[in-house]
């Protein structure tokens, strides 16, 4: 086991960016869309062989155990090359919500299939008349048995069809005193016969979004993590996590390398209105990565993230977007073209860059109700 | 560098919170608005070097408290909450900066660093890029001719060092600033301080150093008072949106709070990140210059600062007289001061799109020395 903190930060830089060079794929690098897990079955296999596959986990549980800066480098040379975030969700969301609320048997059992990709997760959170007000959520699990049975609908459900298992908030007492009391986190097998997935055709023309149907779907008693009742808390404990993953700075770099590529096939650098333009969004991307950096120690601390976490989120995913309009700016009549922009030898896809930031302000909370927590649970406004 | 001493983040807050009180003490904000008359205050100055504040970068060795650019950037950021008039970061990072550099044995040092003289290092002529040999100002062993512009600390400084050129070589030169030949213009400032040119006719003067370890030290300090300029922005901004804050959530309009109304609640978040991602961007930046002897990467860092202190303090002072509505354009309310401040400390060493230029310059000489 490679003790990775030992490592000086420039010795760690090195040892992950010649990884990456040397053994990821290159027809994988800066992939338009978002990878199924069969794209990238090769490249997880050579990141599990080098016990990478979760950099933010504690070691004991087969993560990397990565303090702040190391996190940070490694996310900066995944982007830097182009590295794929796989199918992640079971690393950067269940796997948290098992390390901090499961039970040992929980642990036991998911951990070490959530690293083999063994299991494959999506994320029921969203229903169709739950969206910001997702405490609203009707989806039932009722007990029955050794099981619980579930009925219901969850929409917005990212890369579902191509998931085994399905991590969800479902309503366990429907005659709770309040909305938020009264709903549970279960987790549930995708391929049995009360589970029925369809896609929803994005505005890029991804399958990536997906409504899953449930009725009558079937998960042991035992798929229940944490308290019975408790899950509207435990999903707003969780939320540190969500909210720290989708506020990190990889997107934005990531599209930052590529506007660059694209402002130097077009000789725009030579441009001083460009250059000041292009100095913004680099210093808006490196300065949220050292306001980043410090949510990142707080957590490798283990504490949890509070409510002014979401500031994160707000700002990459608006920065991101400024980044893909520069990037349509820059490739000028080019601006509307669907797929590749050839520059030379390399290609940059300026849309799918473009349409990959639209959805950023939204998921996850969005952007309005994340200004709405900070104002009242941060800066404490009245009303 | 090495010669930063390691310090805890229990030891910055200590030294906020003694800094914070000895301004609070000193009579807080009031004080912005008496130096439009008064100027800064001798006293409050010797209060500060008492408390060590002036060395604070200054290594050990030479009498300073050896806490580099980080400490020092803690105590200015409290300069700029509380609109202090004194010329802190001047003298911490170019006169002191520039003596403990060029000529740390000269005895100059100790009385600087213990207040008992206040110096200004004038250098700028024509832009903003430290020593030039296009320098026009001369010594010739004995005395000093030529002119120097917008020399921070001047008013009320005991003594001058000036940047001139001796036979092309660079020169530092000492002299009393109410010695023969100096002839100063001064003009007001948005926040009452002055920006002061001096032109020099057979000025008598003292040679402090020459050669390459003047200009070397040049851009070292300059690239350090950048940083320093820009944690005193992140502090005035800080305290503006404090008191913004407050504002709203008391001032009363259609029966409530104005701050419960979602439009005030989501610009006044927008500030707030705005905010947050400058403290956390300067502190890194200062950090990193503590810890690089990489020219290049030091005076990146520091453009990198002040291109985000002062879009930041821009954003936030213009948006908290907004906030305020009529009573933020009077003079009677403070929010106005902290404007006021920002547009000084903004326009001093290079506002957010040149340093957004130097950063891009930078960046690509980096990449090309690679």
């Amino acid at each position: 086991m490679t003790d990775w903190n030992a490592l000086s930060d420039e010795a760690f830089r090195r040892q992950v960016r010649t990884f990456f060079e040397t053994e990821y794929p290159e027809e994988l690098r800066h992939l338009p869309h978002r990878a199924k897990f069969a794209e990238i079955r090769q490249w997880h296999e050579k990141l599990y062989a080098k016990g990478m596959v979760a950099p933010a986990w504690p070691v004991e549980y087969g993560g990397m155990g990565l303090e702040a800066s190391k996190l940070l480098i490694f996310y900066e040379e995944q982007q830097r090359w182009g590295v794929t975030r796989g199918r992640d969700m079971g690393v950067q969301m269940v796997g948290p919500l098992i390390i901090k609320f499961g039970t040992q048997a929980q642990k036991h059992y998911w951990l070490p299939r959530i690293l083999t990709c063994e299991h494959i997760w999506c994320q029921g959170y969203s229903e169709p008349g739950s969206g910001s007000d997702l405490a609203s959520l009707r989806t039932s699990a009722v007990i029955d048995g050794d099981y619980f049975v579930i009925n219901g609908q969850k929409i917005w459900t990212t890369m579902a069809h191509d998931a085994t298992h399905i991590f969800m908030l479902v309503r366990t007492d429907s005659h709770a005193r309040t909305k938020q009391e009264g709903i549970s986190f279960l987790l549930a097998e995708m391929n049995q016969p009360g589970i029925e997935v369809r896609t929803i055709t994005t505005l890029a023309g991804e399958d990536e979004f997906c409504e899953v149907f449930f009725d009558n779907a079937r998960a042991p008693r035992e798929n229940l993590v944490g308290e019975l009742n408790k899950g509207w808390t435990m999903a707003k404990a969780l939320l540190g996590f969500e909210r720290i993953f989708i506020g990190a700075p990889n997107l934005a770099q990531n599209a930052l390398v590529q506007l660059r590529t694209i402002a130097q096939g077009r000789c725009m650098f030579s441009d001083p209105v460009f250059r000041d333009r292009f100095a913004k969004v680099a210093l808006d991307v490196e300065d949220h990565a050292a306001l980043y950096s410090r949510f990142a120690d707080q957590l490798k601390r283990g504490e949890m993230l509070g409510p002014d976490v979401s500031m994160l989120k707000i700002w990459v995913t608006e920065t991101f977007q400024e980044i893909t309009e520069l990037m349509i700016e820059s490739a000028g009549p080019d601006g509307g073209l669907i797929g590749p922009l050839q520059l030379g030898n390399v290609g940059v896809d300026v849309l799918a860059n473009f349409y990959k930031a639209r959805p950023t302000t939204i998921y996850g909370g969005t952007n309005e109700i994340q200004r709405n927590i900070l104002s009242k649970a941060v800066l404490g406004l009245p009303g | 560098m090495s010669n930063v001493r390691a310090h805890s983040q229990d030891d910055l807050r200590m030294l906020r919170g003694s800094v914070r009180t000895l301004f609070e003490r000193a009579g807080g904000i009031a004080r912005a608005r008496n130096a439009r008359d008064k100027g800064w205050d001798r006293q409050v100055m010797n209060e500060l070097a008492h408390a060590g504040v002036l060395g604070v970068a200054a290594p050990e060795a030479v009498g300073g408290l050896g806490m580099g650019l980080t400490a020092a950037g803690v105590i200015v950021e409290e300069v700029g909450r509380a609109l202090t008039p004194e010329p802190v970061v001047s003298a911490i990072a170019l006169a002191i900066g520039m003596i403990q550099r060029v000529c740390p044995g000269d005895a100059m040092l100790a009385t600087a660093i213990s207040g008992k003289i206040a110096c200004a290092l004038a250098w700028q002529e024509r832009g903003l890029r430290g020593y030039s040999d296009q320098m026009a100002c001369r010594f010739d062993g004995k005395v000093l001719n030529g002119s120097k512009a917008w020399i921070a600390g001047a008013v009320g400084a005991d003594q001058l060092l000036v940047v001139a050129q001796n036979d092309s070589k660079p020169v530092l030169v000492a002299l009393d600033a109410d010695g023969k030949g100096i002839y100063s213009e001064l003009r007001r400032q948005s926040d009452g301080s002055q920006l002061c040119d001096i032109g020099f006719v057979d000025a008598p003067g003292k040679l402090l150093a020459e050669g390459s370890v003047v200009s070397e030290a040049l851009s070292t300090v300059v690239a350090d008072a950048t940083a320093l300029a820009a944690a005193e922005l992140v502090g005035v901004s800080a305290k503006a949106l404090e008191l913004t804050l407050d504002y709203v959530k008391t001032r009363e309009q259609f029966g409530k709070p104005i701050g419960s109304f979602q439009v005030i609640q989501h610009r006044a978040v927008d500030l707030y990140v705005a905010q947050q991602v400058a403290e956390a961007g300067v502190s890194e930046a200062l950090a990193r210059m503590d810890v690089s002897a990489d020219q290049g990467a030091r005076i990146r860092e520091a453009s990198r600062a002040k291109a985000r202190a002062c879009s930041t303090a821009k954003r936030i002072t213009r948006e908290s007289i907004q906030l305020h509505g009529a009573v933020g354009y009077t003079d009677e309310f403070d929010i106005g001061l902290f404007l006021n401040r920002a547009l000084v400390l903004s326009a001093w060493l290079g506002d957010a799109a040149y340093h957004r230029a130097r950063w891009m310059d930078a960046l690509e000489a980096n990449e090309a020395g690679r």
